[in-house]
């Protein structure tokens, strides 16, 4: 019940934002809808964990705790659009109706254990989240939309066919193949090795896509340069998350059937090629959204890297997949004030924010620190846990390499963006073509970036049990995705 | 002609019509490349149903109905209207040529056999053309892809893309879900209508098709 | 013994030789019905060469031995072809394993000769279409021996007329579509070797989009009769090798068999006619991407058998 209202209910307020005659009713229709998931979400936790079985969808550890940050971020986005929209947007139906569709289909996604349903629900959160970039309209939008519609669309179609391969492998044991991840799990030692690698390698690439890893991150930058800052939080935060938890999908299954240290090795690698990546065009960038985009494909690199370093780096990145949603709404949110103030993307004429606008100033400083990994933020544990599960297992190359990268990107975003927040203000600023943002809007939008934020930076400072608990029940179960009780099931049908 | 023939020759020919979409630049005549390699697949589920001499059931009606109606006729028709519509009729001046393209197309058909003989599949399939030809129409597809400028080619490239991921769910026709294969077709399908409203503004914006266009956001 | 079969292999040896021109004259007749006329006579083209060795032979002054030796060499490396390709009867005349790298050769070497005697007697014309030429011919001949290798494979033989045999029977029912594309890459090859539509016009009368007339506009007398009936040799070679691919005869006796041929090869005449009445010449800058469809055709069809053989 509470699964299907986790779909409904953001499907329903997207319906109502499609009928509702006037601006302010829709934008009330949106926010409810996602403070409403984010209930939703809350009472979950309190029902009996009992995990799930089988059955084509369940709330399993790692999708629960996927959902959870997802619907935290959409819940944030969704106040703090109420201070970003404006008058003039066109067909604001079809915007709000989308977002909430993109909710509705990632919800899907987290709770889906069948991988063909994940498939589907991943593509549909692709398709609604389309038309939310080409929303600001003109020729620079319309070329990112093209570009994230058919790297996604191929990459999607890989993962799919990474999917089937695994299909295929599971045919090597019986006449039906039941893909959901248990299953599999189960009856991993019966897995064609052969297939499943190709399948995993495939997956790994469609999804990699989806989540912008290099070398298939190039829609990144130009997707979250040029849709509305908020939306490029919900990607960076929450639709990535989406295409991750597919990944580990396939991990999980990799894992049990003791192809883990494959999987793991090529994790590692395109998690270190993409922070390689992000390094290279961090340095010297001169558009604010694009770095933060980067800095986005950086952090997705070190996701997959923790997950490929086993047990120890799992627990670090279910931690840094937490912080990483803080963080990135954060940062596009503030990234989104600032375009409002200034009207310009460049981060040249980007100055003195502290003087124009001192909370904002310090949110950022704050936001940067926490993008780079500095204590107490959440991200500077996370990492500091994937150095030494390196270290653990000897990868002395990996870590040296991550090292390093990491060390670029710092010095990078630093020397990019710290003059945005000191420094004059442009002197003769030419009249923008907006107005700047009246005071409610800025607080609206300042507080929404403000309470991220201060999450980060609690949970950072101090973890409370149920949050630590969520997190290591979440690594837990990568690398063992059969629930304890089924596992006992299963070896008890077989004894007689 | 008994089916397992039927089957490796609709195959070669799928082969040979994602070969002949890299030699053809009218644009009208690729759709109908595309429709027609679609219409192949359609027949496929029911052929590789009545192999083993059953009657085909409803699954493989189903799958074989919805490849027809989305895949032979809507989305052709789609592409077609926005064919005729616009000013754009041929692909011009491609990224790789005509000739060139066919050759690494050749190349990676032959490729794809190669890699096939290093996948054995657990069990024994319908046609031993299955994997390879699922693997070269993939990469027809993909390099139509990137080799071409015209959106309405790239969207069409995705499609032979997906054709290719088709056939290799043929091989699974028995152990998968109905509601999975039309799950993905009706994704497939939403998927060609946004790029469909894409390429359309896209025209609109910029007067034409050419995706070289689209340039402007790259690292200064 | 081989005195015997030299013997019997007269009469077959007899109608090969006569039979080319009527081959030619086969096309043209079609080409006229489709256009409603009613064509030159059956035996237009025995006339024409008739005429032609009658008459004395010019030579420009610029030219030397390579441009008197062209037609000769040319139509002495076809005759020596037809020895050994099967044309009426399964068995060639001649005949030995790896004898189909020679055939393809010996087509070579004719064309070689054909281009250089061109480019003798320096005139930009003719060197342009010998460019033509080489280049085409150049492209068609991966088809021809992949399609080649296909039927070796195929049929585990490197002879011509066991490649081109009954054996071929099993390999049409196994690998079907296989043996399909290799027919399709032949007919190309075919059309681009002996210069019919859509490669070449023979009937066209412009030099810039000639090929294969253009090369020869300065032959006279004798050596261009010797041309014009190497050209239909060629047609009757490549067209035996085609109809021995597609219809494999087993078992037939010989009195049905051999006219069987004749009127295979006539139908393939009159198919060619219908190609250039139905057709329009492509573009030159279109032929290379058919000759690499053919080349494609043929090398999918390679690696179907190879696949199947395999397995």
């Amino acid at each position: 019940m509470t699964l299907l209202l986790l779909v409904l209910v953001p499907l329903a307020f997207g319906a109502l934002c499609l009928v509702l005659p006037t601006s302010p009713l829709r934008l009330a229709a949106m926010v409810t809808g996602a403070l409403a998931h984010l209930t939703v979400t809350a009472w979950s936790w309190l029902e009996t964990d009992a995990p799930p079985t089988s059955g084509l969808v369940g709330l399993d550890p790692v999708g629960h705790l996927f959902l959870t940050l997802i619907s935290v971020l959409f819940a944030a986005t969704s106040v703090y659009f109420i201070g970003y929209h404006r008058k003039r947007l066109v067909s604001q139906r079809v915007f709000l109706a989308c977002i909430l569709a993109l909710l509705a289909a990632l919800s899907a996604l987290c709770m889906s254990q069948h991988l063909g349903l994940l498939w589907v629900a991943l593509e549909t959160a692709s398709l609604a989240a389309t038309p939310l970039i080409y929303f600001r309209l003109g020729a620079r939008a319309l070329e990112a939309t093209w570009k994230f519609l058919l790297m996604n669309s191929v990459g999607v179609a890989l993962a799919l066919l990474g999917i089937f391969c695994v299909a295929i492998a599971a045919t090597r044991d019986s006449d039906t193949v039941e893909l959901t991840v248990a299953t599999l799990a189960l009856h991993a030692a019966n897995l064609d090795p052969v297939w499943l690698r190709v399948g995993f390698l495939l997956a790994l690439i469609g999804f990699g896509t989806k989540m912008g890893l290099a070398p298939l991150h190039s829609w990144k930058p130009d997707a979250y340069g040029e849709a509305p800052p908020p939306i490029a939080a919900l990607f960076a935060g929450g639709v990535t998350l989406g295409a991750f938890a597919g990944i580990l999908r396939m991990f999980q299954v990799c894992s049990a059937a003791g192809l883990g240290a494959f999987a793991g090795s090529w994790l590692i690698v395109f998690g270190l090629l993409s922070i390689a990546t992000a390094a290279v065009f961090v340095v010297g960038n001169n558009d604010y959204r694009r770095l933060l985009a980067y800095t986005s494909v950086e952090h997705m690199g070190v996701l997959v890297i923790g997950v490929g370093l086993g047990a120890a780096g799992s627990y670090a990145s279910m931690l840094h997949a937490m912080h990483n949603m803080l963080n990135k709404g954060a940062t596009f949110f503030l990234a989104g004030f600032i375009w409002r103030l200034f009207q310009t993307n460049e981060i040249d004429d980007v100055r003195g924010l502290l003087t124009r606008s001192p909370l904002a100033g310090v949110l950022l400083l704050a936001a940067l620190c926490a993008t780079c990994g500095l204590p107490p933020f959440g991200m500077f544990f996370s990492e500091l846990g994937i150095v030494l599960a390196a270290a653990q297992h000897g990868r002395w190359w990996a870590l040296g390499l991550f090292v390093l990268t990491l060390a670029v990107v710092f010095v990078g975003v630093m020397t990019a963006m710290l003059p945005m927040v000191f420094g004059d203000p442009p002197e003769k600023a030419s009249p923008p073509a907006e107005s700047p943002p009246e005071r409610w809007r800025r607080h609206t939008m300042l507080g929404a970036a403000a309470a991220l934020l201060a999450l980060g930076f609690g949970l950072g400072a101090y973890q409370p049990a149920g949050v630590r608990d969520a997190l290591v029940r979440a690594a837990d179960a990568l690398s063992n995705p059969v629930p304890q009780h089924v596992a006992l099931a299963a070896k008890a049908e077989v004894r007689p | 002609m008994s089916p397992q023939t039927a089957i490796d020759a609709a195959l070669v020919l799928v082969t040979l019509l994602g070969l002949g979409m890299l030699a053809v630049s009218r644009l009208a005549t690729l759709v109908r490349f595309f429709a027609l390699q679609s219409l192949l697949l359609a027949f496929l589920p029911l052929a590789e149903e009545s192999m083993h001499g059953e009657v085909p059931g409803m699954h493989g009606f189903l799958i074989a109905g919805g490849t027809l109606a989305l895949k032979v006729i809507l989305i052709p028709y789609i592409l077609s209207r926005l064919i005729r519509t616009g000013e754009v009729h041929r692909e011009i001046e491609p990224f790789i040529g005509f000739t060139a393209s066919v050759f690494i197309g050749a190349l990676l058909v032959i490729g794809s056999f190669a890699v096939a003989t290093r996948l054995p599949l657990p069990t024994e399939p319908a046609s031993r053309l299955i994997v390879p030809v699922a693997l070269s129409t993939l990469s027809l597809g993909l390099l139509t892809l990137v080799s071409r400028l015209k959106a309405i080619t790239q969207v069409l490239g995705f499609l032979v893309l997906e054709n290719g991921v088709f056939i290799l769910g043929l091989l699974l026709l028995k152990q998968t879900p109905l509601l999975l294969e039309l799950g993905i077709l009706l994704d497939l399908f939403v998927g060609v209508f946004i790029m469909a409203i894409v390429v359309y503004h896209i025209r609109r914006e910029f007067d034409h098709m050419d995706t070289h266009l689209l340039d402007a956001l790259k690292e200064s | 013994m081989s005195v015997l079969r030299a013997l019997a292999a007269v009469p077959e040896a007899v109608v090969v030789l006569a039979l080319p021109p009527l081959l030619l004259s086969i096309i043209a007749k079609t080409k006229a019905w489709f256009a409603g006329r009613v064509g030159p006579p059956w035996l237009q083209p025995y006339y024409d060469l008739y005429k032609l060795l009658r008459k004395g032979v010019v030579y420009s002054r610029t030219t030397t031995w390579v441009f008197r030796a062209g037609p000769i060499v040319n139509l002495a490396a076809l005759l020596t072809a037809a020895t050994l390709i099967p044309i009426l009867t399964p068995g060639a005349l001649l005949g030995f394993a790896g004898d189909v790298i020679l055939v393809a050769y010996l087509l070579a070497l004719g064309r070689m000769f054909a281009v250089l005697a061109a480019l003798d007697t320096g005139s930009s014309f003719e060197g342009m279409g010998a460019s033509r030429e080489a280049t085409f011919g150049t492209m068609s001949e991966p088809a021809l021996f992949l399609s080649f290798i296909v039927m070796a494979i195929a049929t585990r033989s490197l002879q011509l007329s066991e490649m081109l045999g009954p054996q071929l029977a099993g390999p049409w029912s196994t690998i079907g579509p296989a043996m399909l594309l290799v027919v399709g890459a032949l007919l190309i090859v075919l059309l681009t070797e002996t210069c019919r539509v859509p490669v070449d016009d023979p009937a066209t009368h412009l030099e810039l989009t000639m090929i294969h007339e253009v090369m020869v506009l300065d032959h006279s007398g004798p050596d261009f009769a010797f041309i014009l009936y190497g050209a239909a040799l060629k047609f009757l070679l490549l067209g035996s090798i085609l109809v021995h691919a597609a219809l494999p005869h087993t078992g037939w006796p010989a009195w049905v068999d051999a006219p069987m041929r004749l009127v295979e090869l006539a139908a393939l005449a009159g198919i060619v006619g219908v190609v250039e009445s139905s057709m329009a010449r492509l573009r030159l800058n279109r032929v290379p991407l058919m000759l690499a469809g053919a080349t494609v055709l043929a090398s999918l069809a390679a690696v179907l058998t190879l696949t199947r053989s395999a397995a």
